[in-house]
Order: C-alpha cells, then structure tokens, then sequence
C-alpha cells in the first residue's frame, strides 16, 4: 500500500464553509498537495467560532483548522486583474480545481470551468453546491440546514405527531463532500488510463437523497408518505435510546430477533419477561414498545452506559453508549484504532480532531499536517510554484493582488 | 469486483463502484439477500424479485447463487475471487475469520486483491467483536447525540433522548466511505502493483462525519444540543398555515432581508435581537414572534420570497414534493427502475454527474441467481453436470 496514492497531485481549492474544504482536506491526507486559495476580505470559516481560549483570530477557529489540514494557503484578491492572474497561472499547473462558491461566481472571475479548461485542457473540476448547477434553483443559496428539508432527510427525522427535524451534525456537507471526493478519484482513474480531464458536479440534495431509497420508493409506488417514529423500527423491538444514571448520559439498545429477545432477557435477568404475552414475539413487543421501553428505561436509568453495554454485548445484544463529540475523542477504541489524531499547530498547539472511516493495511496512512496560517504559503506559491522574481512578487504585492 | 454483501452497506459501496464502470458479481446465499424481503414492495406484497429496496442497491451487478458455508460453496466463491480485483463485504468480523476471508488470508494467493470490509466497529481495537446496527452506529459515532435540536413533542430539553433519523444513514456513509477507501486503494495498486485490505468502520464512517461537531469539542466545548449555527440563530424550523417551513438568517445580512420580507417588524428593532449570539439568547422570545409570522403564510409563499432576497429559507418537503419537485425534474435525478413484472418505481439517481463518463445504468438489478450459469458455466468452464451436480446438493442456484 501507498501511504499516499494522491502523491504529485495538486488541487487548487477555492472551496468555503464545509463540503468543499472537508473534501479537499481529505484528498491532502491522501497526498495530494492543496493549495487553498484565500482572500482577506472572504474568509468565511476562519471567522467562525470555536476559538481557542474563546479569544477570536484568523488563525484560531476550530472550524477552519480542523476542516483545512494538510493544506498550503495562499492568499489573493480576486478583484484584481493581478490576482486573477496569478490564479490562472496556478490552474495551468493544477491537477484538479474546485469550489462550491455561489452559482456563477467563479465565472465571473474568469475562472468557470470553460475557461479552466482552454487554460488547462486535463483539468479536473469540481463543482459542489446545494442543489446542482442546474434547474430553477441553481441560484439559491443554502447551508445544511435548508438542504435537509429540500432533500427528505427532515422529513424522516422525528416524533410521531412532531415537526419534521434536522438530523444532527452539518450533515448534508459531508455527504455531499464524499460524493466530491469519489467523484475526484474516479476522475483521477480515469485520466490515469485515458489522459482525459473533466467536470464533476454534485448537488449536496441529490447526494443526500440517495440515502434514502426506501421512502422514496414507497411514495413512488405506493402514494405513502413516511411517519416519523422517533427512534422506533419498523422491524425491530426493543430498539431505542434509553437513559443512564448521571447527566446526559444514555444508551442505545437494538434487539430484532426472537433469539436476541431471549438473550436479551438472559443478559438482564428478566426470564419473566419471556412468559410476558404482551412481549413473546416481535410482533407483540413492536405493539407493546411503550410499555417495554418504560421497563427497560427502569432497567437502565440506574446504570452507567458503559456497564449496560458491555453486560449486552457479553451477551451477543447490540448496545452502545450514545457518545457526543467530545466523547469521541476520548473512545479508547476509536484512540487505539488512530482514528483520533492530533498535529501541533503553529498558533494554538495539538489539538485533537478525526480522522476517516477506513483504515488500509491496518494504517492511517496519511499526511496530515496542521492547518496553515493565512497565507502561510504564498512565498512558496510564488517563488517555487510559479518562480516569479522578487520584482514580479514585489509588484504583485503593490497592486494589492496579494489580498493583504 | 464481488459482492459478498448483505442489506445495505457493502451492496451500497458495490453499487457505487458499479456505476463507475466496474464489472460487479453479487454473491448471494441461495436464499437471496435479505434485503430482497425488505421492500418496499408494489401495495405492500412481497415479492423477492420486487423489493425497491433491493432494486436501489443491486443496479449495474450481476448475481451467482452460491452457498459459501459449504466447502464446494468457498472453492467457488475463490474461483471468483480469483479473477477480481476487489472483495467487498461486510460478513461479521467473526465470520470472515471463520470462513478465512480476511486479507491475511487470501493475499499470498491473489496479491493484487484488494478486500474491503464494513464491520459494525472494524477489524482491530477493543470493540472489534461488538455487535451493531444503524441505531448503534449512529449512536457509537456521535449523530444521534446531536440530532434533537430543539424540542417539540417533548418538551423538557434535558428530558429528550437522542435520535436516530428513520433511514439507516450509517450503513449509507459506511458504503460510501467504502467505495472512496476502495478508489484510493486502486488508485495506489497503480503504483505498487500490491493489494491491500481496507477496513471500514461503520462507527468511523459516522463519526468522520462529526468534524463540525468536533471542532468545537476540540477547540472549546462540546456544542449544545440545539440548532445555533457558531452561536447565532436564527437556523430553525417553524409551523407555516400548510406545513413547516425552515428559517436560516443567522448570518447578519440574511436576518435583515428576512426582516425585510417580514414588514419590518416593530419587535425586532429590540436590542436583544441585535444580532446572532442575542437571538440565539433570546430564542424563546424570537421562536415565538417568527412563528406569529411563519403561521400567517404558506410553505411556498416563504420559500419564493426568501429566494427572490436570497435567503436561505425553504418549505419542510414531504416525500412527494422531493420526488415532483421542478428542481428533480429538471436535473432529471430520479430514476425510473422496472422490476421483473414491469412495475415502475422511481428511485435516486446516481448524484456525481461526470461530463466526460457519464453515469448510465448497463443492468437493472439481476434476478436471484441470474448469472449463475454464465459465470460459473461460461466464464469458470464448470459443465452443465457440474452445475446440476452442485444445485442439486444446494451449493448453487440458478434460474
């Protein structure tokens, strides 16, 4: 295994907020060199709080520095006919480009992907937005939220006689920023045999719809629009999240068969619930969930998470403690595995943050650097990427074009 | 690539890899996967070759019927596996030790495979043999915690449990996680000619996903369980007069075009509504003035309004307004899938659109045991004996 198969790569990212820098973050684990085009005056996630110690600074937001690892940044006015430049020159020694701007921006800044591609004919582009480059509503903007009530996730998110919900996280962006990375990779494969660039678009919508085939397909076929059921299941019972002793502090349960039923009972030491009528096959525990959920609550709320799982799972019973995201970063299972890791940053220290769902050959095997300072790199990208002189640069900087 | 997959997860990360192109060989037992019972089904009826569900996730593969707890079965199955670039499962931790599936097994024989393996908690660490399911794994990697937001039905705050959306996302973000991790390992097979074993983790592949959420637990604290974006508000669903409606206005400029569409209330000249951080304090009082407007207007009314200011407000869609939407129906997203008895129903469409390979869909999804024949009969040179000697012992199936 290559620990670095995107290695000799270069992607010029001009993403914001989320989908796009965390696509591109990780495609630099991979080993692709990012360089992430930024501008003083737009900086979107380097203004969002968290902060270090709450005290503000471009070079102090969680959001920004653990979503932008493994980049180089470079900063340019874009308003600038220099800074434009500077930035097709880039293009025309990029591997890949991509942002998720509002519709038609990069365009007016003579970088859409027609242009690009006379500039660069192998270029791979990537575009990323809420609901695509297409259709009526191509102009709106939308963060996660707007996205996940356009795209049905809401809509099977909740209680019985409820609203319809945000399910938790950011969580459209990151969906739609997966399909950006396979799309790249595929891209990538494909140049890799044919020599042929192209555009890859996805449309953050889209993207999270197709996890949700099921009421989709009932609607299609059936006109049946899904009810919200908390957190029951349409063929499991026991199968909820129940609380523990101290604050916050809950455990999730998933029983589906008869004989995890049986387990189930064994584990908690409740052999009369097996004679119980109102619970002795699934159907009758689905019908009588209430009444269930209210025992095992009893059960439960005078143990801590981590001692009701480890009692089920002895027992072959599926149950967890529901874990926040600070949680996360303590699971020992998960610090055994590296999915947690940590690199010192030049103005706030270690900090942890995680990492990707898969390991390969039983590794993490990436590059990951801190995240940069703002324009931390733009010597670099002047000099080494594109050897301008020292007079080139400093006239660059006169003209503003370097965005400070 | 093989398909060794049951319901959603490793089926997804196949499917996926299908529709860019590769050949894809789902091995099922000779009952069928068990998401061929799941459904949806055409007025509810089962029908193994009618489950939409199945449907959805066994487009561009085809299907060999092979009992791989027989040892007449594993041979099989290794013919196959030998001729593939890539093992995709998510067979139990325990089972692939069993039947000796593991990348330590198979790589001294086929060094240029590449197994990829979903596992409730992956194949290494303390909770390796845990067992799980989508509650689980959304609950391990972090979402269910911070789904509530904001109470409704329930309304003491600290009282309500965490939630799961009724949709098994996790097994959705593990296959997808599959599919990248299984191109990057492609991708470095180009280099070193050398397989490789990716292990995915169903409560990684949520948790991954939790970067936001984690930012702040890194950087500061945890983020409270509501639905502030970095501490401003608003960034909430209310009631409208038809249904729900979604208000995002917690960046200045969207707030004051949202104010705007408002009439410029007299209430929101108060200080404590100045900005972000102050309406997120005062929420209560703000939740309650917007929803005095929200009530006033239809889901439509708001949503065409706030798009002609550009704010990012929307209607709360049923199902059936996603699927009739204009928006779908321009971009032509959704898919119309035949099943075996003609039935049609519309499922999601492949949602990375390539210009220069554009996604296409070369099979519908196969009936159980379709290929079976031409796979093992025509490609692995079994006789028609043969393959009748194995079905009949009930190590294959075919149609």
């Amino acid at each position: 295994m290559s620990n670095q198969p995107l290695r000799g790569m270069r992607i010029l990212d001009f993403g914001r907020a989320v989908a796009v820098p965390f696509a591109t973050q990780v495609l630099g684990w991979l080993g692709a060199e990012v360089v992430l085009v930024e501008n003083v005056s737009f900086m979107t996630n380097r203004t969002l709080p968290p902060f270090v110690d709450a005290v503000a600074g471009v070079n102090r937001s969680g959001i920004f520095n653990l979503m932008n690892s493994s980049k180089l940044s470079v900063t340019l006015d874009m308003r600038k006919a220099e800074g434009r430049e500077v930035a097709r020159e880039l293009v025309a020694i990029s591997d890949v480009v991509t942002e998720n701007l509002p519709y038609g921006a990069m365009e007016k800044v003579g970088l859409g992907y027609d242009k690009v591609r006379r500039i660069n004919p192998t270029i791979i582009y990537l575009s990323l937005s809420a609901f695509g480059r297409s259709g009526p509503m191509k102009g709106a903007v939308s963060f996660h939220s707007g996205v996940a009530f356009v795209s049905g996730l809401a809509a099977v998110t909740g209680y019985p006689k409820g609203q319809p919900r945000m399910a938790g996280s950011v969580l459209p962006d990151f969906v739609g920023a997966s399909y950006g990375i396979l799309g790249l990779l595929e891209a990538l494969y494909h140049r890799a045999q044919t020599g042929q660039g192209q555009y890859v678009e996805v449309s953050m919508s889209e993207a999270q719809t197709t996890m949700l085939p099921e009421a989709i397909a009932d609607y299609s076929l059936n006109r049946i629009e899904p009810k919200r059921v908390g957190n029951r299941h349409k063929a499991k019972a026991p199968h909820d999240i129940y609380p523990c002793r101290g604050d916050q502090k809950w455990v999730a349960i998933s029983v589906g068969t008869d004989e995890e039923w049986h387990k189930f009972c064994a584990a908690i030491e409740r052999p009369e619930w097996l004679a119980d009528l109102r619970f002795s096959a699934k159907a009758n525990r689905q019908k009588n969930q209430g009444a269930l959920d209210d025992l095992i609550s009893l059960w439960t709320r005078d143990r801590d998470p981590g001692e009701v799982t480890a009692l089920l799972q002895r027992h072959g019973v599926a149950a967890f403690p529901v874990l926040d995201s600070g949680e996360l970063l303590h699971d020992p299972h998960l610090i055994e595995r590296g999915f947690v890791a940590s690199v010192p940053h030049k103005e706030v220290g270690a900090r942890p943050m995680g990492t990707t769902a898969w390991m390969i050959d039983n590794q993490r095997p990436y590059d990951i650097r801190p995240a940069p300072l703002l324009g931390e790199h733009n010597e670099y990208v002047l000099k080494e990427l594109l050897s301008l002189s020292d007079r080139d640069i400093g006239d660059l900087g006169k003209a503003g074009a370097m965005g400070h | 690539m093989i398909d060794l997959g049951e319901m959603i997860s490793a089926p997804f990360a196949a499917r996926l890899l299908g529709d860019a192109g590769a050949e894809v060989i789902k091995v099922e037992p000779p009952g069928g996967d068990p998401s061929r019972a799941n459904g949806p089904f055409p007025k509810g009826v089962i029908d193994k070759e009618q489950s939409a569900l199945y449907l959805y996730l066994n487009a561009n593969k085809l299907s060999v019927t092979i009992d791989i707890e027989d040892t007449r079965g594993i041979a099989l199955l290794h013919e196959l596996i030998a001729q593939a670039d890539v093992l995709i499962t998510n067979q139990s931790p325990q089972a692939l030790d069993r039947l000796r599936l593991r990348h330590c097994h198979l790589k001294s024989l086929y060094p240029r495979l590449i197994v990829t393996a979903i596992t409730p908690f992956g194949l290494t660490g303390p909770h390796r043999d845990y067992t799980g399911d989508d509650l689980i794994a959304v609950s391990a990697g972090g979402l269910a915690f911070a789904t509530p937001g904001m109470p409704d039905v329930i309304t003491d705050p600290g009282a309500e449990p965490p939630l799961r959306s009724e949709t098994p996302v996790s097994d959705y973000l593990a296959g997808l996680s599959a599919a990248i991790a299984t191109m990057a390992a492609l991708i470095s097979r180009r280099l070193t000619g050398q397989g490789s074993e990716v292990d995915v983790s169903q409560q990684e592949a949520v948790a991954m996903n939790m970067a936001w959420d984690i930012a702040h637990a890194s950087y500061l604290r945890p983020k409270g369980r509501t639905h502030e974006i970095a501490g401003s508000q608003p960034n909430y669903v209310f009631p409208c007069k038809d249904s729900h409606v979604v208000i995002v206005a917690f960046l200045q400029n969207h707030w004051e075009s949202l104010l705007r569409i408002m009439g410029n209330p007299e209430w929101a000249k108060s200080p404590v509504f100045s900005n972000g951080f102050e309406r997120a304090r005062n929420w209560d009082a703000l939740e309650s003035f917007i929803t005095e407007w929200t009530l006033q207007h239809s889901g439509k009314e708001i949503g065409d309004l706030a798009m002609a200011h550009g704010i990012p407000c929307f209607p709360a869609y049923s199902i059936g307004q996603v699927v009739n939407s204009e928006q779908a129906k321009t971009r032509r997203y959704f898919q119309s899938y035949k099943a075996s008895n003609g039935r049609v129903v519309q499922l999601p469409g492949y949602p990375v659109r390539m210009n220069e390979t554009p996604w296409s869909r070369r099979h519908t999804a196969p009936k159980l045991g379709e290929h079976t024949a031409q796979i093992l009969g025509h490609r692995l040179g079994h006789s028609f004996r043969q393959l009748r000697h194995l079905r009949a012992a009930g190590v294959i199936s075919y149609v």
